[in-house]
């Protein structure tokens, strides 16, 4: 067999990598970081991107089962993550409810993986900001819902030289309630993917999901999202709406939504739309007296805030406006 | 006030406007009647300077400003204001949010200075009262879901906060039962003033029989095939546009 020729990154990788970790050095070794080859991440070409320069964080002790377990089921985030960066579990019990803030900052390359586990009747907020950086961003969580859990997300992200966030549902009872909820900000040189899959297994469940983003000249956003309802899963309620805003020319917006559906009894919607802002609206605007950057501005914000859910708490609701506020104001 | 000469406007390469010549004195309302399809909408927005809409030749003057030398924004500032035929919905933007923000970059155009929020409410909540708009739809994103007719109202209330100099009026009455009609007609003969003029833009001479005007004019093959006193939109409606549209 003729050994592939290693990226510069995968090399850099390797040379971090423990000698345990068998079944992650065989997969760089023989598949490689991901490229826009592959299908799941043809939009984020995660080989390109991972260069020579990745700064690596010193983790003490890599956990090494993690890393060959992510290797094994082909998880990129989750097995860089558990090599490089960080991986966490988080059990919420049977009643309980939690509300967590999760920021992705800018540094070393820090990959993130968490598991949480809804125990049946658990509810949790979680909220995701990611502000812009010139790194490699990479987040990807994997929750499991029991039987009348909710789990709400909310993520905010500003992209990075590539940004990936990725987050997996699995519905593992009845009555479960996903509510997933994005804006992405993809400024110039900025790359920003939000990825999700939510697998109804159990019937009776409803999934709202509505992610908005805007990208400028040299920026690119991307989202993929796929919802899957098993045979079986009668009474599936589940809602995927995507809209993105090119805001100049040479902005790029690639979306993926899917829909997998075996069950006959369910109740599925989707929507995915991707274009320039309303000019018709736009000269309404600047008929009544507001400057066209102005009523641009406007347009936009008022745009992506209907993807800011009611129920973020005050203070993170704040800092999300004011951020999509000077991302807007911050424009040439 | 707003004079109009020898106007000539293509859109889409196809000449619609052509040679429109016209003077609208501060103090009247002149209305523009004519077929579908004669230019009355490419007349508004040309003058209101949308996309598209860019003169060929001739000129127009507000107060002796050259309308077409300025961007629309700067239009509005300088007092023209038009009422359009199908009001755009603004999603996400609070109909107050908008009307202060319209108000106050008008305000900072002309170099005034912002209207405070106590006063700016006020006024808004009075004015929306005369027309029958229920202060609840003032917090709803800008005509989103609204009906035709609210639609209208709104144009009228937008144009009653704004003060403009002149006015166009593009359709107002298309959409409108009769009740909604009279007070939109009322809100529109409220600003009537010596010093503020408005150019009336209607199929039908029904919304005449509210808003009276000083002139009629008919555009028809893109100018001004005749203008006469009010008596001149009766005969309209009695005979037609048919004799325009064969001599054009």
């Amino acid at each position: 067999m003729v050994a592939r020729v290693l990226s510069a990154g995968e090399q850099t990788a390797l040379a971090h990598l423990p000698p345990n970790v068998r079944l992650a050095d065989r997969l760089l070794r023989e598949k490689g970081l991901p490229s826009r080859r592959n299908e799941q991440w043809k939009w984020s070409d995660l080989r390109a991107a991972f260069d020579e320069n990745v700064q690596f964080a010193v983790v003490p002790d890599i956990d090494e089962a993690r890393t060959d377990a992510a290797a094994a089921r082909g998880d990129f985030i989750a097995m860089l993550a558990a090599a490089f960066g960080q991986t966490e579990t988080v059990k919420v019990a049977a009643g309980e409810t939690i509300v967590s803030i999760d920021r992705i900052e800018a540094g070393q390359f820090t990959p993130r993986a968490l598991e949480i586990e809804l125990a049946p009747g658990a509810a949790m907020t979680r909220i995701v900001i990611q502000p812009a950086q010139a790194g490699l961003a990479l987040d990807s969580v994997r929750v499991h819902v029991g039987a009348g859990g909710a789990y709400r997300q909310f993520i905010l992200a500003e992209g990075a030289k590539l940004a990936r966030i990725e987050t997996h549902v699995d519905v593992a009872g009845e009555g479960v309630e996903i509510a997933l909820g994005g804006v992405y900000l993809a400024g110039a040189a900025r790359h920003v993917d939000l990825t999700s899959v939510i697998n109804h297994r159990i019937g009776g469940g409803t999934t709202r999901q509505l992610i908005k983003g805007a990208a400028r000249k040299g920026g690119r956003g991307v989202f993929q999202g796929r919802i899957e309802v098993a045979r079986g899963a009668q009474k599936t309620d589940a809602r995927q709406y995507h809209h993105g805003l090119l805001l100049e020319e040479g902005a790029e917006i690639y979306a993926k939504p899917e829909l997998e559906i075996y069950a006959d009894d369910v109740q599925c919607a989707h929507g995915n739309t991707a274009g320039a802002l309303d000019e018709a609206a736009l000269f309404y605007m600047r008929a009544r007296g507001i400057p066209e950057a102005a009523a641009r501005a406007m347009l936009t914000e008022a745009f992506l805030l209907e993807a800011v859910p009611d129920y973020l708490p005050e203070d993170v609701r704040a800092e999300v406006t004011s951020r999509i506020k000077a991302w807007l104001g911050g424009a040439p | 006030m707003l004079r109009i000469d020898d106007l000539h406007v293509a859109v889409g390469g196809a000449e619609i406007i052509r040679g429109l010549t016209l003077d609208v004195p501060a103090g009247e309302v002149h209305a523009i009647m004519g077929p579908n399809g004669a230019g009355k909408s490419t007349l508004a927005y040309a003058l209101a300077g949308r996309d598209g809409y860019e003169p060929r030749g001739g000129k127009a003057t507000l107060e002796g400003a050259d309308l077409f030398a300025m961007a629309p924004e700067e239009r509005a500032a300088k007092g023209l204001f038009l009422s359009f035929q199908y009001p755009l919905e603004i999603p996400g933007v609070p109909t107050l949010t908008f009307l202060r923000t319209a108000l106050n970059a008008q305000h900072k155009a002309r170099a005034e200075a912002e209207i405070s929020s106590p006063d700016f409410l006020k006024q808004v909540r009075a004015k929306a009262a005369a027309l029958k708009i229920d202060p609840e739809m003032l917090k709803r994103p800008l005509n989103v879901g609204f009906s035709g007719g609210e639609k209208k109202r709104m144009e009228v209330l937008q144009m009653a906060v704004l003060e403009p100099r002149f006015a166009i009026l593009d359709e107002t009455d298309s959409g409108l039962d009769i009740d909604a009609l009279r007070v939109v007609a009322d809100g529109v003969n409220a600003l009537r003033g010596p010093e503020r003029g408005m150019l009336v833009i209607t199929h039908y001479q029904r919304l005449l029989d509210y808003i009276k005007p000083d002139r009629v004019h008919v555009l028809a093959g893109g100018r001004i095939a005749e203008s006469g006193g009010p008596d001149l939109a009766l005969m309209l409606e009695r005979e037609g546009y048919d004799k325009y549209l064969k001599a054009a």
